[in-house]
Parts: C-alpha cells; sequence; structure tokens
C-alpha cells in the first residue's frame, strides 16, 4: 500500500512541474493569504501590538495568530485540493479510467493523490515559517509537539471530508469552484485570518460546529498563549471524535457515489 | 481448451436524463437506452476474438462491463473464472485493457515514466519493472523516443504506448476497444501485426473493431453486434460461407443514391442493399448488393438503375466479406 501510494506521489510530483502555472501559484498562494492580513493588521496596532485584538484573543501578537491560521488553512487546501482537483485532472485528462481498471484500492488513490499535495504545503510553511522567523521575527513559545497532535486528528477528518469531496467531484464532474468554496468557506469559519469569537451570532454557531475550528484555537492557545475556547484535552477528543466520524461517513458516501458512477457510466468522457 | 471470458444474457440499460431544471421533478424525466441487449459468448484461452458492429452498436459497454468500469445491469460476465462484480479486484489483475482513444495515458509524462508508474499500480517489483519496461518499448518500436513526452508523440505511438501499458504485468487476457481507429493506414498494420504477434504468446485477446478487413484479418471467431444484439457468431470464413450461395456485387453508378436501393430492393433476386456517397469526391455513389446468386438477375439490375436515371460506371462480382455478411443481416452497411 506504501509502495503505491509512493508511486502515485512520485507521478503527481513529476506532473506538478510540469504544469508550472500550477507549481508556481501553489507557492505564492500561502504568502497571498498573509500579506494583506499583515498590513491591515500592522494598521491597527500600537507599538506592534493590536489592542483591540488583544481584547478577542489574549494576545496582542496578531501576525503569528495569522501566521498559524494560514498554516492549518493551507493544510485543509491541500487535502481538498489534492483529492478533488487532481480527479478532476485526471478526468479531465481520459487517464482516470485508466488507473481506475489496475487492481489499486480505490482508497490507495486518493490518499496517495494528497501527498504531494501535503509535502508541498509542508515545504511552502516551511519556507514561510524561516521567512516569518528572519523578516518579522516570529516566534513560538509553546511545544510544538503538542499542537501536531491535536493537529493529526484534524487531517485525519479533513481526509474523511475529502472522499465526500471526491465523490462529489466524480458525481456532477467539476472541482475547481467546489475545492475553492469549500476550502475558503471551512478555512475562514474555523478561523484562519480571525478570532471566530467576532463572527456575528449566526455565523459563529456554524464556526463552533466545525471541528477544525477547535483544532485552530488550539493549537493557537498551545504556540502562542490565547485564550481557547475549550480545554486542549476536550479539543483533542473533539477532533478524535470527528475524524472517526468523518473517516466512516466519507468512506461510506464515496464507495456509494463510486459505485452509482459505474452503474451509470460516468467515469470517463462522455 | 477453458474459457477465459464467458458472457451470460449480459445487459446495459443506461437511464438517460431528459434535460429539467434542477428542483423540478414533474413527469416521466428518464428514458432508457437498451446499450447491449442480453449477449452471451465465450472466449476460449489463446483465442483472438472479435466483436464486429457498427458506431453504437455496444461494443464499448460490453469491454467497459469487462473491465469492471461499468456494472452491468443483469446477467454475468466472468473473466479468468472470476466474477466482474463480486470480484472485481481478480479480474482487474488478470486484464490488460486499452480503451479506445489515445488519452489512457499521461501526456505529461514521458512514455517511460508512464509505464513505471502503472507498472506500480500493479505491484510489479522495481527490479523486474526495469527490465520489463526495456523490453516493452524495444517491442513496441518506442525505446528511441522513451524519454519524450507522450504529448510529441504520433497517434500511432500513443496507442502502442497505451498497449504497453496494458502488457505490463503480462495479463493472460487482453481487451482492446477499437484498437487501430484514428491511425493512419500505415501505424494500423504495425499495430495489427503486434496484436498478431500477441496470439503467439498464448495470449487471449478480445478486441472490437468496425473495420471489417481488421476483424477477417485477427481474428479466430467473431461475433457480429448490432444494436445490443449478437446477430452471428463464427469463424470468419464461416461467417463467409453462410454467403456462399449468394453473391455480392459492387457497383459504381453517378449521382447521388437517392432512391436506388429502394428500386433494387424491388427486385425478387435481390436479397438487401447498401448504398453511399463515394468517398473519393468524384460524385458517384457505391452500392453493395447481396443477391441470391442466380447470374439472371445481373440484366434486371443495371435496368433498374437506370430507370432510376443513373448510369452504370462499374459492375463486379466479389467474394463475399464480412461486410457483406453484415449487409445480409442487418440490411446496412457497417459505416453509416
Ligand atoms: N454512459 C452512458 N450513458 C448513456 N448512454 C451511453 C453511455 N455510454 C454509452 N451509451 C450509449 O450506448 C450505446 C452503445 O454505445 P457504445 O457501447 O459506446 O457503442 P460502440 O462502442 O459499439 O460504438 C450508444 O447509443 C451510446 O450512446
Ligand atoms: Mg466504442
Amino acid at each position: 500500500m506504501l509502495r503505491l501510494m509512493l508511486a502515485i506521489a512520485r507521478k503527481d510530483l513529476i506532473l506538478f512541474f510540469r504544469y508550472p502555472i500550477n507549481a508556481v501559484f501553489r507557492v505564492v498562494e500561502p504568502i497571498m493569504w498573509l500579506t494583506p492580513a499583515f498590513f491591515l493588521g500592522r494598521g491597527f496596532s500600537v507599538d506592534g501590538t493590536a489592542p483591540g485584538f488583544a481584547a478577542y484573543t489574549g494576545s496582542g501578537d496578531f501576525f503569528s495568530f495569522i501566521l498559524l491560521g494560514s498554516f492549518l488553512g493551507a493544510y485543509i487546501s491541500a487535502v481538498f485540493w489534492g483529492i478533488g482537483y487532481s480527479l478532476k485532472m485526471e478526468m479531465d485528462a481520459g487517464v482516470l479510467e485508466s488507473n481506475w481498471m489496475t487492481p489499486v484500492p480505490r482508497f490507495a488513490f486518493l490518499v496517495g493523490r494528497t501527498v504531494t499535495s501535503l509535502v508541498i504545503t509542508t515545504l511552502n510553511c516551511t519556507g514561510v515559517l524561516l521567512a516569518s522567523w528572519l523578516l518579522f521575527g516570529f516566534s513560538a513559545s509553546g511545544s510544538v509537539g503538542r499542537a501536531i497532535l491535536i493537529t493529526l486528528p484534524m487531517l485525519g477528518g479533513l481526509y474523511g471530508f475529502g472522499f465526500t469531496f471526491a465523490g462529489l467531484v466524480l458525481l456532477i464532474r467539476e472541482a475547481n469552484t467546489l475545492v475553492d468554496v469549500s476550502s475558503f468557506l471551512v478555512g475562514e469559519l474555523s478561523g484562519r485570518g480571525f478570532p471566530v469569537t467576532v463572527l456575528p451570532r449566526s455565523l459563529i454557531v456554524i464556526s463552533l460546529a466545525l471541528p477544525t475550528t477547535y483544532a485552530f484555537d488550539a493549537v493557537r492557545a498551545i504556540l502562542l498563549g490565547t485564550e481557547p475556547l475549550l480545554p486542549p484535552g476536550a479539543a483533542a477528543l473533539v477532533l478524535v471524535a470527528f475524524m472517526v466520524v468523518m473517516l466512516a461517513l466519507g468512506w461510506l458516501s464515496f464507495t456509494a457515489i463510486e459505485r452509482l458512477c459505474r452503474a451509470r457510466g460516468t467515469l470517463g468522457l462522455h | 481448451m477453458p474459457a477465459s471470458v464467458e458472457i451470460e444474457s449480459l445487459r446495459k440499460v443506461f437511464q438517460r436524463r431528459a434535460k429539467r431544471g434542477l428542483l423540478s421533478r414533474r413527469g416521466n424525466g428518464t428514458r432508457t437506452l437498451v446499450a447491449v441487449d442480453g449477449i452471451s459468448f465465450s472466449v476460449t484461452a489463446g483465442e483472438v476474438f472479435g466483436l464486429l458492429g457498427p458506431n453504437g452498436a455496444g461494443k464499448t459497454t460490453t469491454i467497459k462491463m469487462l473491465c469492471t468500469l461499468l456494472t452491468p445491469t443483469s446477467g454475468t460476465a466472468r473473466v479468468a473464472g472470476h466474477d466482474v462484480v463480486k470480484e472485481a479486484t481478480k479480474v482487474r489483475a488478470a486484464l490488460g485493457t486499452v480503451m479506445t482513444g489515445e488519452r489512457s495515458v499521461y501526456w505529461k509524462l514521458t512514455g517511460r515514466e508512464n509505464l513505471a508508474y502503472f507498472a506500480a499500480l500493479y505491484r510489479i517489483p522495481s527490479r523486474q519493472a526495469r527490465p520489463r519496461i526495456a523490453e516493452l518499448l524495444e517491442r513496441m518500436e518506442l525505446t528511441a523516443r522513451a524519454n519524450e513526452l507522450v504529448e510529441k508523440y504520433s497517434s500511432g505511438m500513443k496507442q502502442r504506448l497505451a498497449l504497453a501499458r496494458a502488457l505490463l504485468a503480462a495479463p493472460p487476457i487482453l481487451l482492446l476497444d477499437e484498437p487501430t481507429v484514428g491511425l493512419d493506414p500505415q501505424a494500423a498494420r504495425a499495430l495489427r501485426e503486434l496484436i498478431g504477434s500477441l496470439r503467439h504468446e498464448g495470449r487471449t485477446v478480445l478486441l472490437t473493431t468496425h473495420y471489417m478487413a481488421e476483424a477477417d484479418a485477427l481474428c479466430d471467431r467473431v461475433a457480429i453486434i448490432d444494436r445490443g444484439r449478437i446477430i452471428a457468431l463464427d469463424s470468419p470464413a464461416s461467417l463467409k460461407q453462410s454467403l456462399k450461395a449468394k453473391e455480392a456485387i459492387r457497383m459504381e453508378v453517378q449521382g447521388s443514391p437517392n432512391g436506388l436501393e429502394d428500386a433494387l430492393r424491388a427486385l425478387t433476386t435481390v436479397e438487401s442493399v447498401s448504398a453511399k456517397q463515394s468517398d473519393n469526391g468524384s460524385g458517384t455513389c457505391e452500392l453493395q448488393v447481396i443477391t441470391l446468386g442466380s447470374r439472371g438477375c445481373i440484366g434486371p439490375m443495371i435496368e433498374a438503375v437506370r430507370r432510376t436515371g443513373h448510369e452504370v460506371l462499374h459492375f463486379q462480382v466479389v467474394q463475399p466479406t464480412l461486410e457483406d455478411v453484415f449487409i445480409s443481416l442487418t440490411g446496412k452497411s457497417l459505416r453509416e
């Protein structure tokens, strides 16, 4: 299974660099997220801290807050992008059927195709982190290990979501809007760029219903010492439950939709 | 001989959605289309078997059901003894499939990268994959261009690469859907030779085609399929033999085919007629007529053509081909 996924990832990595515009876009993307927020935040701050912001979060360091948010957001879009967009690309190129008729479990195809996306995101984040440290003096005090432990079940849950998503791409044969809108909405409503407590009541309900919100929140609490919505232990429990439920639901819905597509004959070009 | 592919009353019905609003579910919005209508046949091990039929006959649908891309509506199909629905993974492992068209490989990868990728999907250990890939590239005459992107390949090269991909895991059974469609005559001939060579390796081949000459030249047995049904199944020789008592006549006449078919069908000795505009651009049309073999019909036929206001330019009595078998069975030509 691992070898299969590595082969898929290797192929994706080669293709990634053969479509140069994609490659450039994916590298520039996190910087695009970060820049306006950084300068806007700067405009509202006094001596490098933003007092209004501090009242919401318990920390005046808006830049680190947004930086961590954009990292986690980048992983969200990596999963969506990795699963949805690449599936659509293979459908359009006509190679999906060639892949689908090999004796490879569908699971390996779906997960394998996110590997390259995750690796590139990790490289991007490391690069941005390095730049932030050099340029803006970014530093985090808390335990990075614990932050990563919180992030893992969030990613697991996102994979579940991604499976459903893959099914939808097969069904409606469209991905760009779906990828953009979902990763944007999930990212924003989880508090990628702001503390969710600033949201109006109607939106905060949705936001608090998204387990990703607790991951963002807990990671910031651990690393930056912000005021958490839930204690990190409780957030971890929520996220593990989310992961289990989403993986099960995601897989069931994907296999159901894939079966439907095989009955309809809509996997290939038609 | 064990059967490699066994198909039993296989049927595929597609639901066609009539266009309607997203929310309105009024009326009966779906029409059904029977693409494959209860076909049965088996292909024995080591045989090259052809499904011959015009566009839309259900050939691709049949192949897709066999390679597990499509689930049958009813009936059963077994490949290498495995049921295509219940044991899909085993079926996939026993098959090498080349679908129609040239988009079954990655255009942005090189030929060699494509094969390396698919070899990994078939779980061929990389130590064995490398010589296997080299051997297949050599056999498909792609070695010199193996490190170029596939998008630079000609159609014939893409198709040979697709065949190499299908052969990677040395599967006992190959499914080839219209392998030579869209290729220039030379490339098509090269590919036919390759397919011929597969027989000598003892591989079972099930191919589809709408070129009767291809079916005739390559296949041990041919099933003629039309509108989802098999209307004849035998060796090419026997199929032609079935027309032995009859004679096939080719005519080239001046003008358009209008009215000619009916005029000839009115003759009692004429069994079936197919007329089409010739594609040589000289404004003539070609007639293929199956007669019941009485020599006496030639005079009346020419007479009938003249009466419709056409002039006969060329007239020939020929050995029946598979095309004539098809015309005789369906009353229409393979290429519409
Ligand atoms: N996925 C599909 N949905 C609806 N109709 C289909 C689908 N695939 C094929 N068909 C229809 O089924 C019939 C048989 O098609 P096909 O098997 O592709 O024929 P062939 O390969 O012999 O040309 C055609 O009328 C075609 O339009
Ligand atoms: Mg076809």
